[in-house]
């Protein structure tokens, strides 16, 4: 395979755009429930693991942007293999694809429970999953730029549902905000730590990076968009102390619905119903790129391009769906999940630009002693 | 004139390669003539006199007053030796040589009279069709109340001179082609030269010369083979009856077909946002402008989406219901004895076949419709408890939505739109709708006209025509043509000029 890959000009997507795929791609399932998971370890203090997590996210974006400017125009793929060769860059590719569909079956089963709990508890899981399966391969097949599309559509057709925050602050206290720090430093790195599940989808650049039309611009814009999405974490969670009693918000598995459920209109009751299923416009691009991620991946690394590794790898998803099955399962996986996704997406970025670093000066002082 | 361009290409007059020559004899020519055009029985063969010409057309496609005084009264008296001197003679614009036989009943297919001269290789070919068009009316299917009235009619020569008359610019192009083996219908793209995109023009050209059929009877057929998916329900390009639009979309920078016999011209590219808007919207004041749009955007999302909700929320959802309407709703459906989707697409159902019936029926009895329709079943279906008063409110409101889409063909897209997403409403509840909604962006995404994104300027985003897009700024802030018919030239005035100009 080739390390540089530069698409064809029509399928260049304007560089803004970048935006709302880092914020589609980041806000998706965590959302519903990071607050009391962050809550029991920062307490009132977890505002500032979630401002410590954003600040984190920055920084290994900057560090992703910098490692794929190394390039002139590639993705991971291209990049795993310059810096590990032809052989050992397949594992890691290999591994990179397996990451993007674990992703998938994470947010999909998320899902899936949260509308089982919530609005369907009688329809099986199947029936959920494959129908989204369904839709997300529709999107897929229709290219990088229907992808975006939806992305873009997610975000600005869903811009709507931050006007409900006013909601439960009437019924705020904001005391419950003091004492500031009163949780050690090392509970409150702990909390930005829990963030992970719930901020990761930044690292969706690694692939779309050769899709982008001025690379340089890239930086600005892709900040825009992290700090977008950690805004939007930090009002969640700042309502969410201050609404809900501690007690109540540990005890409580997805604070952000329940706030949902305050918001009283003259025509809709209950709006975390309207809410819940809208969410399925808002998960969706999560699915698609990841989906799309992997089937890149397999083209680039295996020169395969065929519906059928689309269909097989979404197969594979659909009879996982139906085995993971019961709330403590769920949790299990998702934990699971974090702890590796942490070290994928926070550290390896890191990993990688010294790596490819050293590949480069090995490079140039290759050349020079020719 | 640009119609014969193609036909009569001077390879044609060529002699020495003829293949396909004219008969020496009178008697031979007079054969071969009726023997191509089957023995009809409208050939008409006219001796004239002393001068030894004859004269073949088809009667019922030439002009006969034109054929009296401008063919047969100036030779009847004289003698020619040549047929170039029947030339001089002829008072008759469009006159054209020929010595190719296919041609010249080809011709006489198009209103020709041919004129034989006994012992030349070649004929005259003078052009007299009779008109069978009728006289210009109002637009009835896209009606403006303020701004001009006026429709095409059937005939392409004056739908283009509508459009000349608006447009008096030396840039307005005409091309012609011929499309359809057997019906040899002609047609003409209309663009901007120097505002339409090359590439744009070159691409419609290239799709209606590779169109290979025997016959296309409308514009509207044509439509069909140019579009750029014949698989998606919705239009992918617009079709109007109304000159001023044509001219409006023309100045943006987009192209237009017309096609002999068809009172309708094809418009590409256009947005799907586009079918929201009338022109009457720029007729009117910007900020009555935009409420129309905004009004049309929110009569769309209830004619697709509010029989469905209401289906959604009383098969699944009552919690959403407030509880004051939650009491008025369970007292009217208290007697229904169906589930709610039944309800729902019975009633749907009752409703197109009004439409449908009002459609079809001649106009006289057409209004009898509105009293059986609406008064007669629609009472007596919820005194009989067949359907809840409110569902019939939510109904009509749905189908009022419907028909305030100004574009006819985006009005039907959005009636049968419905129905499927009540079925997904009846099964799933409001993951339906949403499932119904995620699938209908998606192919709206996937959807290109002529090559341009379905729907710009949201996706992708041009801010910059949002201007004029759901809502409608004034004029002074809408200089630049929309980005989505990439044209050439972007700004319709200089706006630091006319700037310059206001300042007193």
């Amino acid at each position: 395979m080739k390390v540089q890959y530069q698409p064809k000009p029509p399928f260049l997507l304007s560089t803004f755009l970048v935006i709302f795929i880092i914020h589609a791609n980041q806000v998706g399932i965590g959302i519903h429930g990071f607050q009391r998971v962050i809550f029991m370890v920062a307490k009132q203090d977890s505002w500032i693991s979630v401002l410590i997590a954003g600040f984190v996210t920055h920084i290994v974006v900057f560090v992703m942007i910098k490692t794929l400017q190394l390039y002139r125009s590639t993705d991971i793929y291209g990049i795993h293999h310059d810096v590990y060769g032809k052989w050992l860059g397949k594992v890691f590719n290999s591994l990179y694809i397996l990451y993007c569909l674990w992703v998938f079956l994470i947010i999909l089963k998320n899902y899936i429970e949260v509308l089982q709990t919530w609005v369907f508890p009688t329809i099986p899981v199947w029936l959920f999953s494959s129908s989204i399966i369904l839709l997300v391969i529709y999107g897929v097949t229709g290219g990088v730029r229907i992808i975006v599309g939806v992305c873009f559509f997610s975000v600005a057709l869903s811009l709507w549902m931050f006007t409900f925050i006013g909601y439960p602050l009437r019924f705020a206290d904001i005391d419950q905000l003091l004492p500031v720090m009163e949780s050690n430093f090392v509970s409150i790195l702990k909390g930005a730590h829990k963030m992970t599940l719930t901020i990761i989808g930044f690292e969706i650049l690694y692939v779309i990076y050769p899709y982008m039309e001025k690379k340089d611009k890239l930086q600005k814009y892709a900040h825009i968009g992290i700090a977008g999405t950690t805004v939007v974490y930090l009002l969640l969670m700042l309502v969410a102390i201050v609404y809900f009693s501690p007690g109540q918000l540990e005890s409580t598995i997805w604070p952000t619905l329940s706030l949902f459920k305050i918001v009283r209109l003259p025509i809709i009751e209950r709006t975390e119903f309207v809410a819940l299923t809208f969410w399925l416009l808002i998960i969706l691009p999560n699915l698609m790129l990841y989906l799309w991620a992997a089937v890149r991946g397999v083209k680039r690394t295996f020169g395969i391009n065929t519906k059928g590794v689309l269909l097989a790898f979404t197969t594979c998803i659909f009879v996982m769906s139906l085995f993971i099955n019961t709330r403590i399962k769920i949790n299990r996986f998702n934990d699971f999940f974090a702890s590796v996704a942490f070290y994928i997406t926070f550290c390896y970025p890191l990993v990688l630009y010294a790596l490819a670093r050293l590949k480069k000066k090995m490079n140039v002082h290759k050349e020079n002693m020719k | 004139m640009f119609f014969k361009k193609k036909i009569y290409s001077p390879k044609g007059d060529i002699p020495t390669k003829n293949q396909d020559p004219i008969p020496e004899t009178r008697e031979k020519m007079s054969f071969e003539f009726k023997n191509r055009l089957q023995h009809s029985t409208d050939i008409l063969e006219n001796e004239i006199g002393s001068s030894g010409i004859t004269i073949f057309s088809i009667d019922t496609l030439i002009d006969k007053t034109m054929f009296h005084q401008n063919i047969i009264e100036p030779i009847k008296d004289l003698s020619f030796h040549s047929i170039h001197d029947v030339l001089k003679h002829l008072p008759v614009g469009e006159i054209k040589l020929s010595n190719q036989m296919t041609i010249v009943v080809k011709s006489a297919l198009e209103g020709n009279v041919i004129i034989y001269l006994e012992g030349e290789t070649s004929v005259l070919l003078a052009k007299i069709p009779s008109k069978v068009e009728r006289s210009l009316s109002i637009a009835e299917n896209e009606t403006n109340v303020i701004g001009p009235q006026i429709a095409f009619n059937e005939s392409l020569m004056t739908n283009i001179s509508l459009i000349r008359n608006y447009i008096k610019d030396p840039d307005l192009c005409v091309e012609n082609f011929i499309v359809g083996s057997r019906t040899n219908i002609s047609g003409a793209i209309l663009y901007m030269s120097g505002i339409a995109s090359e590439q744009m023009i070159t691409t419609l050209r290239q799709r209606i010369n590779e169109i290979e059929i025997d016959g296309i009877l409308d514009s509207s057929v044509l439509l069909q083979f140019i579009e750029d998916n014949s698989l998606s329900m919705f239009p992918l390009m617009s079709l109007t009856e109304r000159p001023d639009r044509v001219c409006d979309f023309l100045l943006k920078g987009k192209l237009a077909v017309l096609v002999e016999g068809s009172s309708l011209a094809i418009i590409s590219p256009h947005t799907f946002m586009e079918f929201f808007q009338s022109l009457e919207d720029s007729n009117v004041n910007w900020q009555i402008g935009t409420f129309y749009r905004l009004l049309r955007l929110v009569a769309l999302f209830f004619s697709v989406f509010l029989t469905a909700i209401y289906v959604a929320c009383i098969t699944f959802h009552y919690e959403v219901i407030p509880q004051t309407l939650l009491l008025t709703l369970s007292e009217s459906r208290a007697r229904v004895p169906f589930p709610p989707i039944i309800e729902a697409l019975l009633l749907e159902f009752f409703l197109e076949l009004l439409r449908e019936a009002g459609a079809r029926l001649p106009t006289k009895v057409g209004q009898t419709m509105g009293i059986v329709g609406g008064i007669v079943i629609g009472t007596a279906a919820v005194e009989a408890g067949f359907t809840s008063n409110i569902l019939i409110i939510i109904i009509a409101l749905a189908a009022l939505g419907s028909f305030v889409t100004p574009s006819y063909k985006m009005g039907n897209v959005i009636r049968i739109l419905r129905f499927p997403i009540i079925v997904l409403a009846g099964f799933w509840g409001f993951y339906g709708i949403m499932y119904g909604f995620c699938f209908i962006l998606m192919h709206l995404l996937r959807q290109s006209s002529l090559g341009s994104p379905y729907l710009a300027p949201f996706y992708p985003p041009r801010f910059a025509d949002w201007k004029d897009s759901i809502i409608r700024l004034p004029i002074s802030f809408t200089n630049k043509r929309p980005s989505h018919t990439r044209p050439k030239n972007d700004y319709k005035y200089d706006h630091d000029k006319a700037k310059e100009k206001k300042r007193p």
